[in-house]
Formats: C-alpha cells, sequence, structure tokens
C-alpha cells in the first residue's frame, strides 16, 4: 500500500506540495501527482486519502467544505501555516537525502 | 468560485462525510476516464481498479478523523472553560464588594461546619483504634438502689464472668494507680496503668518496640515486666531505641522493660506505663484477691464471633443472678446489684455526643443562612444582569452555556470559600480539641484528615452548585422577556419574592440559633453564680501521692503529712494547711461507703445508708471558708489514739436525721464492732461539679484515716507561683524520692470545671452572632433592592403628597413584616428544637421565655437597624428626579 516502496513520506511531501498553490479536494491533489509525476508512483490511488487524513490530525492541514466548478459540494485541504513551515522542511531534508544518496550511488570507486 | 459555508463538523458526521469524499474521487475519475473515450462501465471499474480497497480506505481515514475530531472537542471544551472561568474572574473582580461579602460568608459557614465536623469524626465517627472494635464491650456493675452508676468490680468477680462467659470471647481488667519509678534520673511520679496479661491482644494492639504481655505473666510470681507507653518512652526516656530489656526499679522490685506501646490514643485513660496485675503491689495482695466487695477494676470484653450486645447482656445478667445467690452476704437487695455491658465506643463518646450534634446542627444551619444571603445576593445581581444574560443568549450563547457561566462563577466563589474556610478550621483545631478533651478520651483523635478536607471541599462544592443554578432557574422566564422589557424585568418580581422568603428563613434561622445561645449563656450563667460552699480565693489544692513500698502504715503516712504540714506553716505567706483526701473540684472521685446508724432499724427494703469517704485535718475547714453549722471542728486532740469522731455535711444531716440533731449520734462501718461520733455539720461543698447536686459526705480526722493517696490545702497571702514552689520545696526537703502534682490555685480549678459549658456557650454565641449579621446584611440588601425598584412609585408618591416619614414608615413596616413572620416561625422552631439541649442546660428551662423575648427584642433592634439604612435612602429620594429618571 501507501510508499510500501518508496522513500517513507513521500505522497506526505507530496501532498503538502500539491497544496502549496491553494486549496485543492483529494481528486484533484491526486490528479496533480499523477500528472506531475507522470504516473511514476507505483501506488493505488486510494493511498492519497489516509495520508490527507492523517497530515489533517498533525495540524499540518486544514479542511473546508466548498463548491466545485461544477456546483458539487466537496471537501477542499487546505495548507495551515505548521503545514507550510514543514513543508519547507520536508523539501531540504528530501534534497539532502536525495544529494546523498545520488552521490553514494555516482562513487566509482567501491 | 467557492464560498466557505462551513468550518468544521462534530464527530458523529465524519463518516458521512467521508464517503461522500471518496465517492466524489471515484466519480470524477470517472468521468476522466470516460473523457478519454472508456464506455461508463469500463471507466468505473478502472477507476475502481486504480483507487484500490475503498472499504479499507475509508476504515483507516474514519480512525484518523475520529480521533482528530475528539481531540478538537475535548480542547474546545476546555477552552471554553478557561473562557468561562476567565469571564467570572472579570465579573466578580468588577464588583469586589460582593465577591468580598459572598467569599467571607462561606468561608465562616464552610469553616464553622468543617472544624465541628471534625471533631465529630474524631470523636463519634471514627472506629477505636483497635482490632474490630465493634466488638468491644465496657462492663459496669451498678448499683441502683444505692444510686451508684458504677460500683466496679472486684478479683473474684473477674474470675467467675471470665470463668462463667461465653458470650464473651475474653474479659480484660484495668486499673490506674501512680507509683514512683526509680532508676536513670530523678523519681518519676508515673501514672500505671494495671491490667491482665491478655489487655492488649485482646484489644488488638500491637506493639511499636518489644512485645505486651504474654500469658502468665499476670500470674502471681511472674517476672515483673513493664510496657511503656510512646509518649512515655519519647518524652522521658528520649525514645531510646535499646529500652527493651532495661530495668527500673518500683515498690522494691527490679522491672524490665518488654515493650513500647504504639502512639495511639489510649483509653481507658492515658498511662506512663503499664505492669501486669501481679506486678501491683494493692492489686495482688491477698485482701484484694479473696475480697469479693473490693471492687476496684474496670473490665472490657470482647464479643464472641456472632453475638449482639444484648445477646451478651442476657447471659451477664444470668451469671450475676447466680452470683447473687451464691453470695448473698456481697450483694446486698438493698443496694441492687447489677451487670450492664454497653459497646465501648459508645461508653467513651456518651459525654461528648448530645455536645457535639448540637454544634454540628448550629453549624450547618449557619451554613444554611450563609447559603440563604448567597442566593439572595446572587439573584439581586441577577436581576441586574439579566439583560446581560438576554444579549448574549440573543447573541448565540446557548443556555447549556449561560448555565456554565454561571455556574462557573458559583464555583470559583464557593472554591475559594471552601478553601479559607478550611484553612479557618485548621486555624482552630488546637482550641477545638482541648474544648473536646473535657467531654471525650477521643480527643486525641481529632485532625483535619482526608474525609473531613473532602468534607469541607464538598459543602464547597455543594454552594457552589447551588447558587450557581438557584439563579439560572428564574432566568428561564426571564431571558426572553429580558431584551423587550426596558427597565423592570419580568423575573424580578418573581425573584423579589424568593428573596422575601430568604430572608424570612434566615430570620427564623437567627432566632433559632439566638435562643440556644441565649439558654447555653444564661447556663453559664447559672452555674457561675452556684454557691460552689467553699471559698476558692487565695487557696491551693495539691494532690500529694505517697509510695506505696515507702509508706507502708498508717503512722508513716500520718507522721510525714504532720511534719509537712508543720514546715509549711513555718513560710511566711501561709496562714493555714490541711491534709486531706482531695480538695473540690479536682476531678478524683471519693470512695463511697455504707454505715449503719446507732438504734436505727431500717424499713424492709429500705436502701442501706451510704455516704462519700472524706479525710480532712483540722485546719481544712477554714482553709477552705467551709462553714461550720452546728457542733464543733475537728481539734488537734482528734489523733490516731483519740475516740473515732466525724463531721457530716448538711445534705448528710438532712437525709438521716431529717428531725433531730445528729451531732452525738454514732454510726458505725464495720457492724458494731468501732462506733465514731458525729461532733459538727458542716455546709455542704460542690465536690464534683457545680451543676451537679451536693452528695452526702463524712469527713473523718485525716490522723485517724490517713491516706496514701491524699492531698494537701493551704491557704496563703503570697502569690500562687511562690506558694506551688514552696510547697514543692518542702516536700522534697522531708523526701527527695517524692514527686508531686503541681499545686493549684483552687480559683483557676473552679474556673476549668466551667469551661466545657463556657466554651459551647461562646462557640453557640459565635455561631448565633455570626447567623445575625448574615441575616441582617441580607435583610438590608433586600430592602435596598426594594427601595431601588420602586424609586419612582416612591417619586409618586412624594409627588402626590406622602411626607418623608410615611415613605420612612412605608419601607420599615415592609421590612419588619418580613422580619415578624420569621419571628413567629423561628419562635415555634425553637421552641420545638430548645428541647433538644434539655440535657446540656443547668439552672434554665429549654422554654424559658425571658430567652424567647430578649432574643425577639434582640432580633427586632438589629432587624430595625437593618431596614433603617434604605428606608433613610428612600425617604430621601427627589420626586422630580425620580420621575424623570424613567
Amino acid at each position: 500500500m501507501a510508499g510500501s516502496d518508496l522513500y517513507v513520506g513521500t505522497l506526505d511531501v507530496l501532498i503538502l506540495k500539491a497544496l502549496s498553490w491553494g486549496p485543492m479536494h483529494g481528486y484533484g491533489i491526486g490528479r496533480w501527482i499523477r500528472q506531475t509525476t507522470e504516473d511514476g508512483l507505483a501506488v493505488h490511488e486510494g493511498a492519497l486519502y489516509p495520508a490527507l487524513h492523517r497530515l489533517q490530525r498533525k495540524g499540518w492541514l486544514d479542511e473546508e467544505w466548498g463548491l466545485t466548478d461544477t456546483g458539487r459540494e466537496a471537501k477542499y485541504y487546505r495548507l495551515t501555516p505548521v503545514g507550510r513551515r514543514q513543508l519547507r522542511a520536508e523539501i531540504s531534508r528530501w534534497r539532502a537525502y536525495a544529494s546523498a544518496v545520488g552521490a553514494a550511488l555516482d562513487a566509482v570507486t567501491a | 468560485m467557492r464560498r466557505l459555508f462551513r468550518l468544521s463538523r462534530p464527530a458523529s458526521e465524519v463518516s458521512r462525510d467521508l464517503s461522500s469524499e471518496l465517492q466524489f474521487h471515484l466519480e470524477m475519475r470517472t468521468q476522466e476516464l470516460i473523457a478519454s473515450g472508456l464506455s461508463p462501465e469500463a471507466a468505473r471499474s478502472a477507476a475502481l481498479r486504480a483507487f484500490g480497497d475503498v472499504a479499507q480506505v475509508e476504515r483507516e481515514c474514519r480512525g484518523i478523523s475520529e480521533r482528530r475530531v475528539r481531540a478538537r472537542e475535548r480542547q474546545d471544551y476546555m477552552r471554553g472553560l478557561v473562557q468561562d472561568l476567565r469571564y467570572a474572574l472579570r465579573t466578580l473582580r468588577k464588583s469586589p464588594g460582593f465577591t468580598f461579602i459572598v467569599v467571607l460568608t462561606l468561608a465562616l459557614g464552610i469553616g464553622a461546619n468543617t472544624a465541628i465536623f471534625s471533631m465529630v469524626r474524631g470523636v463519634l465517627l471514627r472506629p477505636l483504634p483497635y482490632r474490630d472494635p465493634g466488638q468491644l464491650v465496657f462492663l459496669q456493675q451498678p448499683a441502683t438502689r444505692a444510686a451508684v452508676v458504677n460500683a466496679q468490680f472486684s478479683v473474684p468477680e473477674l474470675m467467675d464472668y471470665r470463668a462463667q462467659s461465653r458470650a464473651l470471647s475474653g474479659i480484660v481488667e484495668y486499673h490506674s494507680m501512680p507509683f514512683i519509678l526509680l532508676g536513670r534520673g530523678e523519681p518519676r511520679r508515673v501514672q500505671t496503668g494495671v491490667v491482665s496479661a491478655n489487655f492488649f491482644d485482646l484489644l488488638g494492639v500491637q506493639p511499636a518496640l518489644g512485645r505486651t504481655f504474654r500469658p502468665g505473666e499476670d500470674v502471681g510470681g511472674a517476672e515483673p515486666v513493664l510496657v511503656l507507653s510512646y509518649g512515655f518512652w519519647k518524652t522521658q526516656l528520649g525514645g531510646d531505641p535499646a529500652i527493651i530489656g532495661r530495668t527500673f526499679t518500683m515498690n522494691d522490685h527490679v522491672h524490665t522493660v518488654i515493650g513500647v506501646l504504639p502512639p495511639i490514643p489510649q483509653y481507658p485513660g492515658e498511662n506512663d506505663i503499664y505492669m501486669p496485675s501481679s506486678a501491683c503491689p494493692f492489686r495482688s495482695s491477698e485482701q484484694m484477691i479473696n475480697g469479693r466487695q473490693m471492687r476496684m477494676l474496670t473490665l472490657f470484653g470482647r464479643l464472641a464471633p456472632g453475638v449482639t450486645a444484648s445477646g451478651a447482656q442476657t447471659e451477664l445478667d444470668a451469671i450475676a443472678k447466680r452470683l447473687h445467690a451464691e453470695y448473698p452476704g456481697d450483694y446486698h437487695d438493698d443496694q441492687g446489684f447489677g451487670i450492664v455491658a454497653t459497646p465501648l465506643q459508645a461508653q467513651l463518646t456518651a459525654q461528648a455526643r448530645p455536645t457535639l450534634l448540637l454544634l454540628l446542627g448550629t453549624a450547618a444551619f449557619v451554613l444554611l443562612i450563609a447559603c440563604a444571603n448567597v442566593a439572595n445576593l446572587s439573584l439581586a445581581r441577577l436581576v441586574r444582569r439579566e439583560r446581560e444574560m438576554a444579549l448574549r443568549a440573543a447573541l448565540g450563547a446557548d443556555r447549556a452555556r449561560l448555565i456554565r457561566q454561571l455556574l462557573a462563577e458559583g464555583f470559583i466563589l464557593a472554591g475559594t470559600g471552601a478553601v479559607a474556610g478550611v484553612a479557618l478550621a485548621w486555624a482552630g483545631l488546637g482550641l477545638l480539641t482541648s474544648f473536646a478533651a473535657r467531654f471525650t478520651p477521643r480527643s486525641g483523635e481529632i485532625a483535619l484528615d482526608a474525609p473531613v478536607l473532602l468534607f469541607g471541599l464538598g459543602l464547597g462544592a455543594f454552594t457552589g452548585l447551588l447558587f450557581g443554578l438557584l439563579p439560572a432557574l428564574p432566568s428561564r422566564v426571564g431571558l426572553a422577556g429580558a431584551l423587550k422589557d426596558g427597565g423592570a424585568t419580568t423575573g424580578s418580581s418573581q425573584s423579589l419574592r424568593a428573596r422575601a422568603g430568604l430572608v424570612v428563613a434566615q430570620v427564623a434561622v437567627s432566632v433559632m440559633l439566638l435562643v440556644g445561645a441565649g439558654l447555653m449563656l444564661r447556663t453559664v450563667l447559672a452555674l457561675q453564680s452556684v454557691d460552689p460552699g467553699f471559698d476558692p480565693e487565695q487557696v491551693l489544692g495539691a494532690k500529694l501521692d505517697l509510695n506505696f513500698s515507702k509508706y507502708t502504715s498508717n503512722e508513716l503516712i500520718q507522721e510525714f503529712h504532720e511534719r509537712l504540714r508543720e514546715r509549711l506553716a513555718a513560710q511566711p505567706g501561709i496562714q493555714m494547711v490541711a491534709s486531706s483526701r482531695g480538695y473540690p473540684l479536682d476531678g478524683r472521685r471519693a470512695f463511697g461507703f455504707d454505715f449503719q446508724i446507732e438504734r436505727h432499724q431500717r424499713d424492709p427494703g429500705e436502701a442501706r445508708p451510704q455516704a462519700d469517704f472524706q479525710a480532712a485535718s483540722p485546719d481544712y475547714f477554714r482553709a477552705l471558708g467551709i462553714p461550720l453549722v452546728t457542733g464543733r471542728l475537728f481539734t488537734a486532740q482528734d489523733g490516731p489514739k483519740a475516740p473515732s469522731v466525724a463531721i457530716i455535711n448538711q445534705s448528710m444531716a438532712r437525709r438521716y436525721w431529717p428531725s433531730e440533731n445528729p451531732v452525738g449520734q454514732r454510726v458505725t462501718t464495720d457492724s458494731g464492732e468501732t462506733w465514731t461520733t458525729i461532733v459538727g455539720i458542716v455546709g455542704d461543698v460542690h465536690q464534683y461539679s457545680l451543676d451537679a447536686a451536693p452528695v452526702d459526705e463524712m469527713y473523718l480526722p485525716f490522723d485517724q484515716v490517713p491516706l496514701r493517696e491524699g492531698a494537701l490545702v493551704l491557704r496563703g497571702s503570697a502569690d500562687a507561683g511562690t506558694l506551688a514552689r514552696r510547697v514543692k520545696e518542702e516536700v522534697l526537703a522531708l523526701d527527695a524520692d517524692q514527686p508531686l502534682a503541681g499545686a493549684r490555685p483552687l480559683v483557676e480549678v473552679r474556673g476549668e470545671s466551667l469551661a466545657a459549658p463556657r466554651l459551647t456557650a461562646t462557640l453557640l454565641g459565635i455561631f448565633a452572632g455570626l447567623a445575625l449579621v448574615i441575616t441582617a446584611a441580607g435583610l438590608a440588601g433586600l430592602m435596598a433592592f426594594s427601595v431601588s425598584q420602586r424609586t419612582q412609585e416612591i417619586g409618586v408618591r412624594m409627588a402626590l403628597g406622602a411626607a418623608r416619614s410615611d415613605v420612612l414608615g412605608m419601607v420599615l413596616r415592609q421590612g419588619l413584616r418580613l422580619v415578624c413572620i420569621g419571628l413567629a416561625a423561628g419562635a415555634v422552631g425553637a421552641f420545638v428544637l430548645s428541647r433538644l439541649m434539655a440535657g446540656l442546660l443547668f439552672g434554665i428551662r429549654p422554654n424559658d421565655a425571658a430567652t424567647f423575648a430578649l432574643t425577639g427584642v434582640v432580633l427586632l433592634t438589629i432587624a430595625t437597624l437593618a431596614c433603617l439604612v434604605p428606608a433613610r435612602r428612600a425617604a430621601t429620594v427627589d420626586p422630580m428626579v425620580a420621575l424623570r429618571s424613567t
């Protein structure tokens, strides 16, 4: 399931990133991740929702109910100030991790 | 594009929101796939495939969300509560007068109740510090026809009851004597509990150190052993941990310490040390062991499993009947011997119970008045705040929230009051303990322990709830209407009636408390004016218990006393010295004895003549100022070898020689072997208490009946401290091993005998005064409020020609009408309730008209004063201002 063969927290940081543009509903977030990663994350779309609820419980996301462009009622997620700070921290952590792993993989001697 | 129309949802809606969220995703995804060219069915199943296990996701999400929502709800509630408390604090700070009065009133009410409850718990409710205390009984041997409540038991009687009783699993004996303990420092006079070996085992007392007595240690010839009380071990022996095995000399025998008792209160009396009965030279004498009439033991028993006190009583009655038949010479019919088993706890607290219950009832009444006052103040405040409440309700605060708001205020006030009250109780605890010590040996168990604290705080919570909710009740009517109305609000006339009712109740309760305090005060005054029969001014008394093993004969005792009297009489500042059995009100009961009058035949069934035995040297009567009625006093000629003479008191003279002169008559105590001639009659003396009638007494010359446990009485012009020091010096000069209990001024002794009723009266007086002040404040507050509500009406009346005095009278009449209703109700209540305290009164009937009348006058005066302030304000209303201020 969620992130089973992924770097732990990948989905979380992607959700935070998706919401950094503004409030979105779950489907919108899922679509954004699919499109930007070009379906590179081999997970079920359903895995998104427990992650969303968990982030909300941590206080990184807030919910608000609103109407979609088509006039449907939907639950929108929004970054809280804490969530925004968290996104910045996660991004720098991810970069550090990626470059560390990258450097190791690029090493010429074993 | 999006409109925010709600922020969050309660927990119950989590699951609905969740499924609609997931449904939305699936629908959107299906549409996306249809748009890319799939058929609706294929799109739907592709969307589901991409999503994964919907049910699993939903379960997982629901778990997370529910925890989140619950946490938020808790947080919201706490935040609301903090908000309420802060708001309440702000509101209360805005009316400091109200807050102060309420907290003070409650602190006094709760403090009084907590303090009294601590006494009731320590003395009446707490179980005795023994194993299964409910099984312990106190045994008494009354002689009803001789008016003796407890003649106590002799050794043969103890043996018989112990051997024959099945209802009691064990019987222990106890008596207490002073002995002199030698070794480790100066000689000490030690109060010694003399007990059977099973005493501590039967009570279930575990020693703090060493062991208690073993079976067989009270059999004649056993090695003398001692058990120390905790207090004696700590204070006199410095808590020496190696005390076990140490030896002391008592009564010329070496005694070994085998144990130390735990620090628990000792019953029936506090002793320094304990010894088995075999070690007591008096108790182990031939005369005591075989003398069925040598009754000096106190007995306790433990009920056998499953036996009740009344079951044991039936069996003991049967045993007593057998003994009476077997030894008719020792149980004269005309004395009416019997046996009574009373549960020990009831016995120890019998004297304290009525006083404590009276005080508890009184304190409860004070709290009731205090609550009424606070409710009254809250109602008045609420009327002023009705508009505020209505406004808040209109702005969306729901009813529950408003009540919580009122409760928050109530609990802040009551909580502060309770804490202050418990502090007050704590401060007064020492005083109360010494007060209770006058009624019961259990006073040492009074403490502010957890149950007492809970009681105090519980009272606080209760009052907080009471006046937090009370104002909320009329607000049901008031809330809606309050906004519509301009000035006078709909709730106010209703609440005014409620407040009038509260004031009437306060007045009624105050009357009852005032009557109680008044009766107690009159009792103290009556006791104070009792002529004790002696003149305590400039007189000192000292108990003088000579060493049992040193002063073994009457001659030695008599000689010691005579030399002591001579030495003291030679001192400057001492006018008179006398030896005696005791001195009045010293708390030591004299022995009673039977006697026969010469040439006097008793009618069959007539009680055998009896009197208390006193010993006195010649100057005793003059030193104490006891008047000689006829005949003569003792002289130096009434020595050991002289003919036996006696002086009797007036009470005894009246009873046995109602129509003759007793002087010259002879009596015998040994069936005619020796005769004693009555030589004089002296005035009655209150020997034991001022509230009991003097008993029949016969004085014998001290030199003819010297007492090892006696006393010294002296009259001197020097100050009491100097005199007491001289007595001690002279006693030690004669016998360096002879300790002496301090010499005490009789003025002090007499004052102390009045201390219990005086303290009861003081406490009741304080309570009643408190009630009066609280009630007056409540009345004044109500009238002031009523005047402020009627300002317009008063203005109209004055504009129409009413004089200021008319307005004054109107307000006064209105207030006093309430007072009179309360007064009448209170008088009826007092009439009923004061009977309950009849046992505590002296020299006055519980329905004493003067006390009732005086109470009425005091109350009316105070009430008039309380009404006068608002009435005068009403009379100074300017009609023009009042009419314009609509």
